[in-house]
């Protein structure tokens, strides 16, 4: 055998293997970007103007909500067990028009209002936690019937009244006002991207909430309260959810019935198309984030086309059964 | 002896009401009387066929929906596949021209193939986990639907009131008519649903959704074809849903790409109160329809409760919640008894 | 000849399962395969009905070379396995697992009648009186092996493959097998039997197929050669002189560590109460499955409805969370690693810090610096074979996985080590390091160990008492020179008690 050639053949087979491992860490973090792309310069050639920067900024400002609200979902999902919270845009509805009397357009309420936001987020969060790691009842389930009775308290409160009350403008200033060019909402959202990450990979809370979601069996015999992972972190989910709905209000000025509903499909299709697994033990945010920013593109791409909000569903539940169908099948598996 | 036997008859007393099936029949008979009781006209044949009228979409529902269940899969879709077949049925029906109700039968069922199809393939063959790949397919068979009927409304044949009450669609053949009027339709389509029970409990396919709702993998082992087992449960599902928009278009005359959406909830409960486990393989197609007619019937019992209109949403999404929860932890004692018992 | 397997290689991971392969299989004839744990016997078998695929050799069957993809497309040709995990479905009843994949039409709807009496036909000859329309998830386990038997044999195969059928088995099932494998020969039926108990197979086989170290190295043919229950033993163990007992004759007389008394677990754990000693090993043996897994997950406080009065050093303890125990230094090493021991997608370094999140007064933010060496520090003590510490652990080798599950207790001061069968599917050198370890660990810092281990060497040689358990029961308790094969053996079989009944 020539020896020199053996060589270069193993030095080939480093940097093949070196390449081959950066795109298996970043394969998912990849195809969301390229998928971005790919939508931006479909959207620049079929629709013109659509690659502004003015376009761009708007495009991640309205996926900053998507993003928020995708927060829940990963912190659920994370914990294994098949978790999912259909009731987050309810949550967030409500909160809204709670709040949206209680501040009345002053900063001076806007404790009060963060307040009553934090409780009712907490109370819905300790319900479904309750009932999904306590009784053992399966998530979707539970928090669909969640949603429904969200509703139904909405229902009764706004019966025969309209919504009245207007945020805080410290909330419009940070949901829908700009610095520069830049929207305000892009930092916060950047804060809690930081705060969240380091909360996931630097703490024991976020070690044990994907011990959890990875093997609850493991977890369990190592000494974590499972259960009561589970249940933070559908609390958690649910007080996030209260917030956004402050921020919704933020935003757009007023507060009425279905303003966080919509929410919640794009919610769980940011984690899919982030390539977080729906299986749990993973989180990484910054996904997420990309994925928001994906779907929103295609949102927008979608009116530009003038196809509406059948265009969006139809567009965003075909995305979600393609990414399944590339990330979740395990036909292989047999 | 004969306290022997004694002990024997009350041990068996003792296990049926120990079962849930017990339980549910019990409750469902608490639901009649109350229901018989607050509706003065209650045995009236005029509001027999509007009550059995009234449930029978939800009785469908339930029904397709447990038979996904048995096959260990849950279908989060079927809300939203009722409300885009009752758009396809409006959008292709004119009312001036009868022979549209054909086509759009005909249409409609190719659509229900087609929608457990795609669900089928989805958690059959390509193994994603039910749950999450329907709640895909829902946007789809909604945007599906948006994209046909952006608005509520849409037109119907005349003779599509044959699904509702043949005593007053026209068009019809007398005979038709004539035993419409002794037989509300919708107890033809609960015979319907008599037939796919004989199917689910009858027939090799059935006993392996069973099988294979109970552990996948052992019927996997065995031999079984369990993605084709888990499509049937699919496509018998969307038959169902589509029997059920027959109703609902029957009744209202008109499509809604919303109207399904509280219905995927509802039907899931109904089958759990029925007594279904979510974990598949355990219960029986015909407690689906029990379950679904208490649900119905609190539903009655909290409109004559005069609860305000406001606040219906809330008390059936707490009753569901509560059904669930209850049946659940019924499930769980009962397993707790069996064991001790095995002590 | 039905049956000739020749050279067969197969490989988990980095570890050899199976290096060379051989077997013939005679019309009418019961072969049995011998062979100590992991020496590939039972994978085998896998391969032969295509639950594995072989990485190279050749499977003649009828004359015709054969590969089949799975066990189902075997079951066509004719060859029947009886899997060890069962293949039944709990919700169905006996009969129609009997039959399952096989129902018979009639009329509209399905003979059941016919599958009723073929079902009973067979359930008669392998358990009178167990009936036919019970579901099987109220079964006991033995009961759900008869049921598996009977599936396979209702298949009316031409080859019968039984993996370790009797494991689970009372001996009066046995007896009924063994009576009904002999018809079935008879009827020109051929059977591979695999069991770990030699004395069945020399009962019943015809001839046997030795297996060591993933190689057959010897086939017995009884009927010219006769039955030399000596010249097998060597066989199986080998030429290799046994290891010398490495903890000796010690003399244990430290404080009692751990004392349970009267712990009660449904079915699984009857009456149980022993004292533990410091710095003592304490053996756990038995036939598979007589409640040891149990008695070992319900120390480290996994079952919640378990009862028992517990004490550690002298002060009570309730042992119903996992965290108690932890708590406590109570740590247990599970039996499955991989689903009870390990995040396999995880790296090292985070299944060795996991179980310090259960100690009181942790630290919000990681000490990622502090804990990392620890970690290079347990991959060095343990001589973890691995690239570095955020290697998943999923890619290790069996015995390294294994080492890195008794790794992430080793920052603890360990009061009880608990280990559940430590060496199943682990390398020998693995396991050499993996014991080496935890003697010199009880030497040094007078450990206290629980062992259950599924090979009775391991007992000898490193335990200073053993305890017998036999359906959730400890049955019998050897200590010092008592403790060596034939001891274990018939302490396992509880043949003092069958003696008394008898």
């Amino acid at each position: 055998m020539n020896p020199l050639k053996n060589q270069t053949g193993s030095v080939g087979l480093v940097q093949n293997s070196s390449l081959n491992a950066i795109w298996n860490n970043n394969k998912k973090t990849i195809i969301a970007f390229l998928l971005i792309l790919f939508l931006f310069l479909l959207g620049e050639i079929v629709v013109s103007n659509f690659l502004s920067m003015g376009q761009i900024l708007l495009t991640i400002k309205l996926s900053a909500f998507i993003a928020l609200f995708a927060l829940c979902q990963m912190i659920v999902i994370a914990a294994g067990g098949a978790g999912l919270d259909l009731s987050v845009g309810f949550t967030a509805t409500l909160t809204a028009i709670l709040t949206a009397s209680v501040m009345d357009g002053q900063n001076g309420n806007l404790l009060p209002a963060i307040l009553v936001a934090l409780a009712v987020g907490a109370v819905i969060g300790l319900a479904n936690g309750a009932l999904i790691a306590y009784v053992k009842l399966p998530p979707l389930v539970v928090t669909m019937a969640m949603a429904s009775i969200i509703q139904g308290v909405i229902n009764v409160y706004t019966a025969g009244k309209n919504i009245t009350g207007k945020p805080a403008p410290i909330l419009e200033l940070i949901a829908a006002k700009s610095t520069g060019i830049f929207p305000n909402i892009l930092f916060l959202l950047l804060i809690v991207a930081v705060v969240v990450m380091i909360l996931l990979y630097k703490t024991k809370w976020g070690l044990k909430l994907f011990g959890v979601g990875t093997n609850e069996t493991t977890a369990y015999l190592s000494g974590v309260n499972v259960k009561a992972v589970r249940l933070a972190a559908f609390v958690i989910s649910g007080v996030t959810a209260g917030m956004i709905g402050l921020l919704l209000i933020g935003n757009m000025g007023i507060a009425f019935k279905d303003m966080g509903s919509s929410y919640v499909m794009p919610s769980i299709a940011a984690v899919v198309v982030g390539g977080v697994s729906l299986v749990g033990g993973e989180g990484n945010y910054f996904r997420v984030i990309l994925g928001s920013i994906f779907l929103q593109t295609l949102t927008n791409l979608l009116v530009a086309l003038g196809w509406g909000d059948a265009g969006k569903w139809l567009g965003f539940g075909i995305v979600l059964f393609a990414l399944l169908i590339a990330y979740v099948s395990d036909r292989r598996k047999r | 002896m004969s306290q022997i036997k004694k002990s024997l008859k009350i041990e068996n007393l003792k296990k049926i009401i120990m079962k849930q099936e017990f339980s549910s029949m019990l409750i469902l008979l608490v639901m009649f009387v109350i229901t018989a009781v607050l509706q003065n006209n209650f045995f009236e044949r005029g509001s027999i066929i509007r009550n059995i009228n009234a449930f029978a979409p939800l009785i469908l529902l339930a029904m397709g929906q447990a038979v996904v269940i048995l096959s260990g899969a849950l279908d989060l879709s079927a809300g939203a596949a009722l409300s885009l077949q009752t758009c396809i049925l409006t959008y292709v029906m004119k009312q001036a021209d009868p022979v549209t109700g054909v086509y759009a039968l005909i249409l409609s069922f190719i659509a229900a193939v087609l929608i457990g199809v795609i669900n089928g393939i989805g958690i059959g063959y390509l193994r994603i986990p039910p749950v999450i790949i329907t709640f895909a397919t829902s946007y789809i068979w909604l945007g599906a639907a948006l994209f046909i009927r952006p608005t509520p409304g849409g037109e119907s044949v005349s003779w599509f009131k044959i699904f509702y009450d043949a005593k007053s669609a026209e068009g019809v053949p007398a005979l038709i008519k004539a035993i419409g009027g002794i037989i509300p339709p919708a107890l033809i389509l609960v015979l319907v649903g008599c037939l796919i029970w004989y199917f689910i409990s009858r027939t090799k396919t059935g006993r392996y959704i069973y099988a294979v709702g109970s552990s996948n993998d052992s019927a996997y082992a065995t031999g079984i074809n369990t993605a084709r087992v888990q499509m049937t449960a699919f496509i018998i599902n969307s038959v169902f849903i589509f029997l059920a928009a027959l109703f609902f278009v029957g009744q209202n005359q008109s499509g809604d790409a919303r109207m399904g959406d509280p219905m995927t909830l509802k039907a899931i409960a109904a089958a759990v109160v029925g007594g279904i486990a979510l974990t598949g393989g355990k219960g029986s197609v015909y407690m689906a329809i029990v379950g679904a007619l208490i649900l119905s019937f609190v539903n009655k019992i909290i409109f004559f409760a005069n609860i305000p209109n406001a606040y219906q949403t809330l008390v059936s999404g707490l009753i569901i919640i509560a059904a669930i929860a209850s049946s659940m932890a019924y499930s769980h004692m009962n397993k707790k008894a069996m064991l001790k018992e095995s002590k | 000849m039905i049956l000739e397997v020749k050279g067969i290689r197969k490989c988990f991971g980095g570890v050899v399962a199976l290096s060379d392969g051989n077997l013939v299989c005679r019309r009418g004839r019961i072969t049995g395969l011998l062979g100590a744990n992991g020496s590939g016997k039972s994978t085998i078998s896998k391969i032969i009905t295509g639950v594995y695929s072989a990485d190279c050799g050749e499977i003649n069957y009828n004359g015709q070379c054969v590969k089949y993809k799975n066990p189902n497309e075997a079951r066509q040709d004719g060859i029947a396995m009886v899997f060890q995990n069962l293949s039944l479905v709990p919700d169905l009843t006996v009969w129609q697992n009997i039959v399952l994949g096989a129902e018979q039409k009639k009329g509209l709807g399905l003979d059941n009648q016919c599958a009723k009496e073929q079902s009973e036909a067979i359930i008669n000859k392998l358990q009178p009186g167990l009936d036919i329309s019970k579901k099987v998830s109220q079964l006991n386990p033995g009961e759900m092996q008869i049921v598996e038997i009977a599936k396979a044999i209702s298949a009316n195969p031409r080859l019968l493959i039984l993996d370790e059928p009797t494991a689970a088995l009372e001996q009066a099932q046995v007896k009924n097998l063994f009576a009904y494998m002999r018809e079935l020969a008879d009827q020109g039926v051929s059977m591979i039997f695999t069991s770990h108990r030699m004395w069945e197979v020399m009962e019943i086989c015809d001839d046997v197929i030795i297996f060591r170290n993933g190689e057959n190295v010897a086939g017995i043919d009884f009927h010219k050669e006769g039955k030399d229950a000596e010249r097998i033993i060597g066989y199986i163990t080998g030429d290799t002189k046994k290891e010398e007992c490495q903890i000796g004759d010690r003399q244990i007389d430290g404080e009692t560590v751990l004392s349970i008394k009267g712990m009660n677990y449904g079915k699984m754990l009857k009456n149980i109460s022993f004292d533990l000693r410091a710095g003592e090993v304490l053996g756990i043996g038995g036939l598979a499955g007589q409640g040891q897994n149990e008695l070992l997950l319900a120390l480290a406080g996994a079952y919640p409805e378990m009862k028992c009065d517990a004490e550690i050093k002298g002060r009570k303890i309730k042992l119903t969370k996992p965290v108690n125990a932890v708590r406590n230094s109570i740590l247990l090493v599970p039996g499955d690693r991989q689903l009870e021991g390990l995040f396999l997608k995880d790296s090292v370094y985070k299944n060795t810090i996991f179980p310090k999140l259960a100690l009181k007064r942790q630290p919000i933010f990681t000490p990622d610096k502090k804990y990392r060496q620890e970690c290079e520090q347990m991959v060095k003590s343990l001589s973890v074979k691995t690239h570095n510490i955020d290697t998943p652990v999923g890619t290790l080798s069996g015995g390294n996985q294994q080492k890195v599950v008794v790794g992430k207790w080793l920052s603890f001061d360990i009061n009880v080590l608990l280990l559940a069968d430590p060496a199943k599917g682990v390398d020998i050198g693995a396991k050499r390091d993996l014991y080496q370890y935890i003697t010199d660990m009880v030497r040094e810092k007078n450990t206290s160990v629980i062992l259950y281990a599924s090979d009775s060497e391991e007992l000898i040689q490193y335990c200073d008492r053993v305890l017998i358990m036999y359906e959730g029961q400890i049955v019998e308790s050897l200590e010092g020179c008592d403790i060596n094969e034939d001891a274990i053996v018939s302490a396992s079989m509880c043949i003092n008690k069958a003696k008394e009944v008898g």
